[in-house]
């Protein structure tokens, strides 16, 4: 009885006293912080661990050696160009997207958004199988293709289509609430200033929003890279020719080559490691300004 | 003429948030545009701008029309209240933009830059980021960079609105020395009088979307034209007054001439009364007064704040007969300002009887001072003067809802020829199939304007206005002009040639029409369109009522006889749309 008055005249105290933690939030901020990392640790650091673990497994010969295999080197190769082609593309659709849902009003600006935001929605599988019913050869523009011998599925031109319409709304999304938060004031002080349309868009606009574009593009290369599902239905799985580095992963990994398809998984990884010290620098030096 | 606007009107989804605006302001004129928000003053100062487009009427600049000239060429400058300054260019690039819009060579670029830093007290911010100043400075780089090109106007949007005080003041004074010191020709927009009065040459205020006054602040304080300037520019208590040739009286007893500013017509009529807070005297006894006597009160609430005390004093045994135009909603109070001075003259505690004096009364030269609602038993009394309509345009006038049983209004027993009793304001009836008897009926025992109400009108968005006689033309345009100055409506003058008229007669119906529409402008401040028709007068104005959203009709007369036949279509049935319905005897001639 005395004891457990003692204890909770203690912990009155230690409660009440200000300036400094007291013992109940000091355990609820190690219990939740525990629990984050826990979680992180199971989720995330584990499996990347295993893949580091496994591709060193046999040592740093049997690391290198896997990428000097062609086919891997083509998986990279092909990975590396697709990503080219499309984040540049959907930068340019981002922007646009983002600025006429931002500044206008206009019929239907809520069904665009909500097409914006499709791709997340459906599964990539869908997305590439749509791919193949309108460009296979039993699909809807199939034999016209067939006939101007263009080939889109099981090629490259599928394999960026159906990354392209993957990563489309990753630039728009981040884009579109920060244009709207910034608002149309700096544009029009431009216009009243004298300046055209486009000298406002680069002198201007751009700037303004730079750092969320640069992050917007961030995203859209580490999902560009990365895609497996769509790139999947699409591409063929010919060695050499139409596999990208995940598609390449699972195919070594099918084949019992653990190195290998640790190896490359590792290059991947590291890919998106540096993807996110990019992005971090970005958000350190970019919105400091503000 | 710098800025030449023209019955500008911009409309928001239908609705006009600038209504039928026309305004003058001359070469280094500093014009402050003053309204709460809402009221449509940023929207015009965009119109000027050029950042929005106007769908009705013209804006010139120097006598060069602009108004479909893209904002970039037309050489204004703008100050937005969030500065909106290019957050990743210095100072420095900040204010030589537009000077490389336009190729300016470097060296001239750093001059300019320089002249203007100083004329804003900024010397040696070039290369500071905006995120790296204060908001004051900001505002200065702002004003700075607007003036870099030389613009011919220069424009503010509210742009103390985001400083603390100390800082606005002192950035009130910069911007007004700077545009003194270049002359140039300069357009505010605020919601804050104190900074009007302290900026303005001229003061316009805008309400609704409306211009209902220009002028002087001085003028404006001391004359204003209308209850809203009268209670937005500074504080006002308005009172109903009956105003007649010896003077002006609350209630039972007459108010000293002498006291009394404003319109003074030959009839007796209902005024609106506007006394100062800072007009009001208080005395311990009637006797005490210096001034005319008005009431006698209770102080209710006293403040102290600093070189004025604030009092509340609720009227008394005067308040049967002094009617508050109910200006705050609360009850029969008084505001009141004393100096220091009158303080120490006379000390006051809360709970003590007063009497009431007034130095100076201002009257309103408004024809629609209040409303009575008028029926044949108490229930339809009470239930008209609950009628959504007509709360809402008291509660915008500032004005009272009267109720009033008239038995001659009830069925069967119509006796409408005593003139017994006096009317006040304009008599509210129900609309019924026999409105028209209601409406001649009460024309014939003395009211003026007589309201015809339909249960459950909405506001009105476009008010047609038309006289049958000439003799009704001023009083419908004044009565037009007191209601619209308190609508968001747009207003439509309707003239109507009877079927047959020669081709040669047009002309001469084209004039009238445009003199309607500028005595409209020039004596009642009423900006109006203007829509002629031929046909048979009563057939038309159905019809046009008909193709109008929520109107409400304005109809002046000066004959009761023949209203019936006349106005067939219109009156015949049970009327469908708000009617205000203006009767002017036609002045005998002597």
């Amino acid at each position: 009885m005395m004891a457990s008055r003692a204890t909770q005249i203690f912990v009155d105290e230690h409660a009440t006293r200000p300036g400094r933690d007291t013992l109940t939030t000091a355990f609820v901020r190690a219990f939740f912080i525990g629990v984050s990392l826990l979680f992180l640790a199971a989720l995330l650091f584990a499996p990347l661990a295993t893949v580091f673990t496994m591709a060193l497994e046999k040592g740093y010969e049997a690391y290198l050696a896997s990428f000097s295999d062609p086919d891997t080197g083509a998986a990279i190769r092909l990975t590396l160009l697709t990503a080219a082609v499309v984040v540049p593309i959907n930068t340019v659709f981002g922007l646009a997207a983002a600025w006429a849902i931002a500044k206008f009003e206009f019929r239907g600006k809520s069904f665009l958004i909500t097409l914006i935001d499709l791709p997340l929605a459906v599964s990539p599988v869908i997305s590439g199988l749509v791919y193949v019913l309108l460009f296979g050869l039993q699909g809807w523009f199939g034999l016209w293709l067939q006939e101007h011998d263009i080939s889109i599925v099981f090629a490259l031109p599928g394999i960026i289509l159906a990354t392209m319409f993957v990563t489309f709304p990753y630039v728009a999304r981040e884009l579109i609430p920060l244009m709207q938060q910034l608002g149309n004031d700096e544009e029009e002080a431009a216009i009243t200033l004298g300046a055209g349309a486009w000298m406002t868009f680069f002198r201007v606009t751009l700037p303004k929003v730079r750092w969320g574009l640069v992050y917007g593009v961030i995203l859209c290369n580490a999902r560009a890279m990365g895609e497996f599902g769509a790139v999947s239905v699409v591409s063929g799985h010919i060695r050499g020719v139409t596999n990208t580095m995940p598609l390449h992963i699972e195919i070594l990994y099918n084949e019992y080559n653990f190195v290998g398809a640790f190896a490359v998984a590792s290059l991947l990884t590291l890919l998106a490691v540096l993807t996110l010290v990019v992005k971090s620098l970005v958000e350190r030096t970019g919105y400091k300004g503000h | 003429m710098s800025i030449t606007l023209d019955q500008v009107t911009k409309r928001y989804q239908g609705a006009p948030v600038v209504n039928d605006v026309s305004l003058e302001i001359g070469d280094g004129e500093f014009f402050v545009l003053l309204g709460p928000s809402g009221s449509g003053k940023s929207t015009l100062l965009r119109a000027i701008a050029g950042l929005t487009g106007v769908d009705h009427g013209r804006i010139a600049l120097h006598g060069r029309d602009v108004t479909h000239t893209a904002a970039r060429e037309r050489g204004v400058g703008l100050v937005f209240q969030n500065y909106a300054l290019f957050r990743h260019m210095t100072v420095a690039d900040n204010i030589e933009f537009a000077l490389r819009v336009r190729r300016v060579k470097r060296a001239e670029r750093v001059q300019r830059r320089k002249e203007l830093l100083r004329l804003v007290a900024l010397e040696g911010m070039d290369e500071r980021l905006p995120a790296q100043l204060s908001g004051g400075q900001q505002q200065r780089v702002a004003v700075a960079r607007a003036l870099a090109h030389k613009p011919e106007v220069l424009l503010l949007d509210e742009p103390f609105g985001a400083l603390d005080a100390k800082i606005r003041e002192e950035l009130r004074r910069t911007i007004r020395q700077v545009q003194r010191e270049l002359g140039i020709t300069t357009v505010l927009v605020t919601h804050d009088q104190e900074e009007a009065f302290a900026l303005a040459d001229r003061i316009g205020v805008m309400n609704l979307g409306r211009l209902l006054e220009v002028g002087r602040p001085d003028e404006l304080y001391k004359r204003p034209a209308t209850r809203f300037v009268a209670t937005f520019l500074g504080a006002a208590n308005l009172l109903l007054a009956r105003q007649s040739k010896d003077g002006i009286h609350f209630g039972n007893h007459a108010v000293n001439a002498r006291a009394v500013e404003g319109s003074v017509s030959g009839r007796e009529h209902e005024v609106v009364a506007v006394l100062r807070p800072e007009e009001i005297e208080l005395a311990p006894t009637r006797e005490a007064l210096t001034s005319s006597y008005l009431a006698a009160g209770t102080v209710e609430e006293l403040v102290f704040t600093g070189a004025l005390e604030r009092l509340r004093v609720r009227l008394t045994n005067g308040s049967a007969e002094v009617q508050l135009a109910k200006s705050n909603g609360d009850g029969e109070y008084l505001e009141v300002t004393r100096t220091q001075h009158e303080q120490r003259a006379f000390e006051v505690q809360r709970g003590q009887h007063v009497a009431i004096g007034v130095r100076r009364i201002h009257v309103l030269p408004t024809p629609l001072s209040s409303f009575t609602a008028c029926a044949a038993s108490d229930a339809e009394v009470e239930h008209l003067s609950r009628q959504p309509l007509l709360v809402e345009l008291a509660a915008r006038m500032k004005t009272r809802v009267a109720t009033r049983v008239e038995p001659a209004l009830a069925n069967g027993s119509r006796d409408c020829s005593s003139r017994s009793g006096k009317f006040v304001g304009a008599a509210v009836v129900a609309a019924q199939p026999d409105s028209l008897k209601d409406i001649e009926c009460l024309l014939a025992r003395g009211a003026e304007e007589v309201f015809v109400l339909p249960p459950n009108a909405p506001p009105p968005q476009r008010v047609l206005i038309h006289w049958a006689d000439e003799a009704a033309k001023s009083a419908t345009l004044a009565v037009s002009a007191s209601l619209l100055r308190h609508l968001s409506a747009e207003a439509i003058y309707v003239d109507v040639m009877p079927q047959g008229t020669a081709e040669s007669q047009r002309p001469h119906g084209m004039r009238a029409l445009l003199d309607a529409r500028s005595e409209a402008q020039a004596v009642h401040g009423l900006e109006m369109r203007t829509e002629l028709r031929v046909g048979n007068v009563s057939t038309e104005l159905v019809r046009q009522l008909g193709e109008s959203v929520d109107p409400l009709l304005i109809l002046g007369i000066s004959q009761i006889n023949g209203l019936a036949h006349r106005f067939a279509d219109l009156l015949a049935s049970t009327p469908r749309w708000p009617m205000l319905i203006v009767y002017r005897e036609p002045e005998v001639q002597a």
